[in-house]
């Protein structure tokens, strides 16, 4: 299948003082149009600087990251936001919710952004909501929900643009076993049903199960993929 | 939702320090504006039909220093002069512990209406003054305040002259600018000093507005090179120049009101700091899904703005408020007469608030336009 992201030689190198830390070394890896892929490794590996970089929210020292085409290492900040908007869904660990919205409004808050009317964003919210199924939830607050629901809503938020890639780092680091297999549930679906690409980094064995590939890093470089 | 609808949840998410900032803000711009207002009280005392007609002539050396009595003909011959008139400063003092708010001046009765012409007594009480020599009109508000009663002797010690002056309450006035005065017969008061020939200034009514500034020209021409060489001008020119004496308040308030001013950019700086402090991570996420820096810089600003929006519009619409609906002249025992909140100074609080709003916004925008969305997400783990 076509490779929708393309690393070619990535490296990332953090300096602190004298000393360079290889965050990522000489990194090459291609992943496919609706893949579910797993990063793991341990705590300093380099897997969510990885992440990062491919959703364009950081930047490589050195080599080249390529997402549907598009160089992502080339865009300016102002490009790079625009191109997040349209092509990356987000799903953080701690879900990263707004506290003073409504799980409707957090859902929203990116397709402000993008030039729709209103009844067309009622529309998007309302599927996104439904696919995870929290449509009778739309008016409330995040307090008001459990950690699963609101991680449920995060995701919801991450798909309502319709993303080609949806990078979650660490979805279930902070969920019950139920709330987690629920919200891993959702990525596997969204992956081989809506052809969206997956991308999770994670600890846990039994989480990267979900996905369809399962890549490990340490010390900034790739070890294998399953 | 829109944009703003957002920024408004975002404003009212911490609802006590909202209250607390905007009431902070409020209670320095209330003093702004009742520091401005004060100047203008100190500096711009307010103008009345008849002054424009009238002019005061004074020693060219001090206002201090009297004219001679002699003068009088001289002035009365100048063409374009209607009346002249005695006007000296007794200074006295009523009770001996008591620093006095209502000054004394001794005057010619008969010819005091014509040049205040806006002030307004009785027929009979006016006329009663005319005739006796110790007696006395006095003001309105220093009548009631006083509680005196027509008829009531007042003695002042003179803080002046030495001498001392019994007078007869037989009249009330009011209209003038001020009605806290007490006005008596020159003639007495030259008499309680033996005859000494001198007055403190003299009033002139011109007979029209065109003439008064070649009088006062006239005037000063008349005495020049004498040894009482006098300074004629208009009343809003003599004010002017009187006040000009406050020049050490006029510094204190523009200080008092920049310290109200810095203060207040420190503490609101703060707390848009902190507001955005603790939503950093929100910031980052909002980045994240593609808000731009300077839409990002934008919602801080507006956020700051309304900050001191609010704050204005409670600070110096409160300010405005009182100074319709409150008797500040009877509140402050006659020291402001008017007290008048112009929109010049609603226009400055405004801008004031305005300039605070994008001030205190600076920094936490300039933070967050820095702050990477991995260095942002960073503050969460």
């Amino acid at each position: 299948m076509q490779p929708i992201v393309t690393i070619r030689s990535l490296s990332k190198v953090y300096r602190q003082g004298e000393m360079e830390i290889a965050a990522l070394d000489n990194v090459s890896l291609d992943i496919a149009q609706g893949e579910f892929l797993s990063l793991m490794g341990p705590s300093g590996s380099g897997k969510s600087t990885l992440l990062h970089i491919i959703a364009g929210i950081d930047r490589p020292t050195s080599g080249e990251c390529r997402v549907g085409g598009v160089g992502v290492t080339e865009l300016d900040d102002s490009q790079l936001a625009d191109w997040r908007n349209q092509n990356v869904g987000f799903v953080f660990q701690s879900f990263n919710l707004i506290p003073v919205l409504t799980a409707y409004e957090n859902v929203e808050l990116p397709l402000l952004l993008m030039d729709l009317n209103g009844a067309r964003r009622k529309e998007l919210v309302h599927t996104a909501l439904e696919l995870v199924g929290l449509a009778d939830r739309a008016r409330h607050l995040p307090k008001q929900m459990s950690g699963g629901q609101e991680q449920r809503v995060a995701i919801a938020r991450a798909i309502v643009t319709d993303p080609k890639l949806v990078v979650a780092d660490e979805p279930t680091g902070n969920l019950d076993s139920a709330s987690a297999e629920a919200v891993l549930e959702i990525l596997r679906t969204l992956s081989s049903k809506a052809g969206k690409t997956v991308i999770m980094v994670t600890h846990d064995p039994r989480a990267a199960s979900f996905g369809s590939k399962t890549t490990h890093l340490e010390k900034g470089r790739l070890l294998d993929v399953a | 939702m829109n944009i703003p609808g957002f920024l408004v949840r975002n404003a009212f998410r911490n609802k006590r320090r909202l209250l607390l900032s905007v009431l902070g803000i409020a209670v320095s711009m209330f003093l702004l504006v009742t520091l401005m207002v004060v100047l203008r009280e100190l500096t711009q005392p307010p103008n009345d039909g008849g002054s424009s007609l009238r002019i005061t002539v004074r020693n060219k050396l001090s206002l201090a220093n009297p004219l001679p009595a002699r003068q009088l003909p001289v002035i009365e011959k100048i063409p374009g002069v209607e009346v002249v008139m005695p006007f000296t400063w007794f200074g006295g003092k009523f009770k001996e512990d008591e620093p006095l708010m209502w000054p004394q001046f001794a005057v010619d009765p008969r010819k005091f209406r014509k040049i205040f012409g806006e002030i307004r007594v009785p027929e009979d009480q006016y006329e009663a003054w005319v005739k006796d020599r110790t007696s006395c009109i006095v003001g309105r508000d220093t009548f009631k305040e006083q509680k005196m009663h027509i008829g009531q002797k007042l003695t002042f010690l003179s803080g002046i002259y030495p001498c001392s002056v019994e007078l007869t309450i037989v009249g009330v006035y009011e209209g003038s600018i001020d009605d806290r005065v007490v006005w008596f017969h020159h003639a007495y008061l030259d008499e309680a000093l033996g005859d000494w020939g001198k007055v403190g200034d003299w009033w002139i009514k011109a007979t029209s507005t065109e003439t008064a500034a070649q009088i006062c020209a006239l005037i000063e021409a008349a005495f020049a090179n004498t040894s009482d060489e006098v300074r004629a001008e208009s009343e809003r020119a003599f004010q002017l120049s009187f006040v000009s004496m406050w020049g050490g308040i006029k510094l204190l308030i523009g200080g008092v009101s920049t310290a109200v001013l810095v203060s207040l950019l420190l503490v609101t700086a703060s707390t848009v700091s902190m507001s955005i402090r603790e939503r950093f991570r929100e910031l980052a996420i909002l980045k994240a899904i593609g808000f731009q820096r300077r839409e990002l810089c934008a919602f801080i600003l507006a956020e700051s703005f309304g900050l001191s929006a609010l704050g204005v519009v409670f600070g110096a619409g409160g300010a405005w408020l009182i100074s319709r609906t409150v008797d500040i002249k009877s509140l402050t025992n006659g020291l402001f007469v008017s007290f008048e909140v112009t929109p010049q100074m609603l226009g400055t609080a405004a801008l004031a608030a305005a300039a605070l709003g994008i001030l205190s916004s600076v920094f936490p925008a300039m933070s967050v336009a820095r702050m990477s969305v991995v260095e942002g997400l960073r503050t969460l783990d």
